[in-house]
């Protein structure tokens, strides 16, 4: 119970920021870059084996933005020019201009590099149907539903791929759930197309947004675990969960992402007691809110320490 | 028909006028560039867009809105009494904004917009409208820990943008626009909606427009078009596929502008889609009374697709058999 994990993205070292950025100028070789990539990743797999968290993940070290990357792998779908997300902030937004599909697997290959470095399981980690249409433009399918469920097809194969190859826990992000409540049932219709069948543990993370339009329908998310962002929000989403039973499990963020502050072990404790009033240890991961790529390694490392020395103590308190 | 765009443009072009403002913002903020030097850039900037919306056709032009971040804070930074915070969603968009902050009363000090207006009709012969936050969605999307109450918050802000529009009519601007996509969104208090937007207009020695989109129509729609306080409404009726249905099933009293083509895909309309658009409203209003432009800002868009969406329309406009007769 109360196991521990993180949501998916870690911080790329600075070795490795800069070798992106020079790859995409085209002035440092592809294998270059990959070496550099599965040498962060060995790095993480080791800091999170030495953290003690008990699910772990690769990292991330080798995507960029989590949609393009997927629509990057996937037939399809192109690259556009730069469109504006916030403040002086510019990326390029996936484009669907033709049927979508996929040449061969995307994510299989990373997982199983870093699977090969622990004896923890490593979590398969992939982006939702609903999110990848959310996040591209559209110009081939002929409504926001059919891009939707084709998008679930190739999804859904990558999990499977993802299954044969050992993964156990399989996450399936879909943090764009939550920008438009009329179309949650779409958005849960596609993501039981990538689930079913699945034996794996299936989570799906979701995050920002307009959390008590979506609330209602958490329970029919066709996954095992929904996993939410709760420190950001000073844990006033679990005013939602009390007086419930809510039939799943929960992923509950204990430390902000977005805060350069480190969260002190007695404030996490404090919050995974107040999370137990209301929902059953057994029924609890405990990660951090969101991908922690936007932090320092450092200060990743450092959240992430908390989560483990927090859910560890609550952990000896329930045992005993 | 007239043709125009609804306010923001695309701030960078790598086919045509740079990517040079995220350099030149990027060295301001580490000051390794003069507020002067951050001036030129934008006014080159501005120029090119506007100097692309009269090559593309279009008989009513924006500034672009490129030194904008988003459609509150542009304002909000100016007015003494706001902070800005962090970022929020922008709508139902994938986009953020900053959300301004009300500490204390608003109050303006001095004009915001005049003189980036003036710079900007100074680059055409075309006629350039002004672009405003509407006082109920300003007061939407901002946090107010002042009034603690959206009524005397959104009056206020009507009294502060309604000073600001008398200006940039008098500066010139043939329209003041409002904008109000939160119209779109719950249950819009329409009532207090339409009396801020009375009090922002009031007085202004120009035409006065309110403009809605995203989301759906709601309740908004016919209230609106019977009895906003302006000239001109603008409706969405792209986003809400019901909107075009809702629109013909009303009186219209006012001048309509018609946004017709999705400035949230990339997907180009045809022209026959668009006439068959253009026929659907026919009989709502004269085509002396009506404006077609894309149904949001341009700005989701990139540069390449955002142009081809206006050279579109305006194409459509000129081979549309309709023009003369209606």
């Amino acid at each position: 119970m109360l196991l521990t994990t993180s949501v998916g993205s870690l911080p790329k070292p600075e070795y490795l920021t800069t070798t992106r950025t020079k790859a995409r100028k085209g002035e440092v070789d592809a294998r270059v870059l990959r070496e550099l990539e599965e040498r962060s990743t060995r790095e993480w797999i080791k800091t999170q084996e030495e953290l003690g968290i008990d699910i772990v993940v690769d990292g991330e070290q080798y995507r960029g933005d989590m949609v393009a990357y997927f629509a990057e792998h996937l037939g399809g779908f192109k690259e556009s020019e730069l469109v504006r997300s916030y403040g002086n902030r510019y990326y390029r937004k996936p484009i669907i201009v033709g049927k979508i599909t996929r040449p061969k697997p995307i994510t299989v290959e990373w997982w199983q590099f870093a699977q090969q470095l622990t004896k923890q399981p490593v979590k398969g980690m992939l982006t939702g149907p609903y999110t990848i249409m959310d996040w591209s433009f559209n110009e081939h399918y002929p409504s926001r539903r059919a891009a939707t469920l084709a998008i679930a097809q190739v999804i859904r194969d990558e999990a499977r791929d993802l299954e044969r190859a050992g993964a156990q826990y399989i996450q399936v992000d879909e943090p764009a759930i939550s920008t438009r409540p009329d179309e949650m049932d779409l958005a849960i219709e596609a993501l039981g197309i990538v689930t079913r069948g699945l034996r794996a543990k299936t989570i799906t993370h979701i995050c920002y947004g307009n959390f008590a339009a979506i609330g209602p329908k958490l329970h029919q998310l066709p996954v095992d675990q929904v996993d939410l962002e709760f420190a950001n929000r000073n844990f006033e989403l679990l005013e939602f969960f009390r007086g419930k039973r809510f039939p799943k499990e929960v992923g509950l963020g204990v430390v902000d992402v977005h805060d350069h502050r480190i969260e002190s072990r007695d404030e996490v404790i404090k919050n995974l007691k107040k999370a137990l009033k209301v929902l059953r240890p057994e029924q609890i991961y405990v990660d951090p809110d969101c991908g922690l790529k936007t932090r320092s390694p450092q200060e990743a490392v450092e959240k992430l320490r908390v989560v483990v020395e927090a859910a560890r103590a609550v952990r000896e308190q329930l045992l005993h | 028909m007239i043709t125009t765009v609804v306010g923001n443009y695309p701030k960078v072009a790598e086919g045509a006028y740079s990517t040079k403002l995220i350099g030149a913002i990027s060295k301001w903020q580490r000051k390794e560039l003069t507020d002067a030097q951050l001036e030129a850039v934008y006014q080159e900037i501005t120029r090119a867009v506007i100097q692309e919306q009269e090559a593309a056709g279009l008989d009513l032009l924006t500034d672009g809105q490129i030194r904008w971040e988003d459609l509150v804070t542009s304002l909000a930074k100016h007015l003494e009494g706001f902070e800005i915070d962090g970022l929020s969603r922008w709508f139902d968009n994938n986009v953020y904004y900053r959300r301004p902050i009300l500490h204390r009363a608003p109050v303006r000090k001095r004009p915001i917009l005049v003189e980036t207006y003036r710079f900007a009709a100074g680059c055409t012969k075309r006629p350039v409208k002004a672009v405003l936050p509407g006082p109920y969605t300003f007061a939407q999307m901002s946090e107010d820990r002042h009034f603690k109450r959206l009524r005397p918050f959104a009056l206020r802000l009507a009294e502060i943008l309604n000073q600001e529009a008398i200006d940039l009519a008098r500066a010139g601007a043939p329209l003041v626009q409002f904008d109000e996509p939160a119209l779109g969104f719950g249950r819009p208090d329409m009532k207090l909606a339409l009396e801020a937007l009375g009090a922002a207009t009031k007085g202004v020695k120009a035409k006065t427009a309110v403009y809605i989109y995203f989301g759906s129509l709601n309740g908004a729609l016919e209230p609106l078009l019977t009895r906003a306080p302006v000239d001109l409404v603008g409706v969405d009726v792209v986003s809400d596929p019901k909107a075009l249905g809702a629109l013909k099933r009303l009186k219209v009293a006012k001048e309509l502008a018609l946004g017709c083509l999705d400035a949230r895909n990339t997907k180009l309309e045809s022209i026959k889609g668009l006439h068959e658009v253009f026929r659907a409203v026919r009989r709502l209003v004269p085509s002396d009374r009506l404006t077609v432009n894309p149904n949001c800002g341009l700005e989701f868009l990139p540069h390449p697709q955002a142009l081809a969406k206006i050279r579109r329309l305006t194409e459509a406009v000129r081979t549309y058999p309709g023009a003369s007769t209606y």
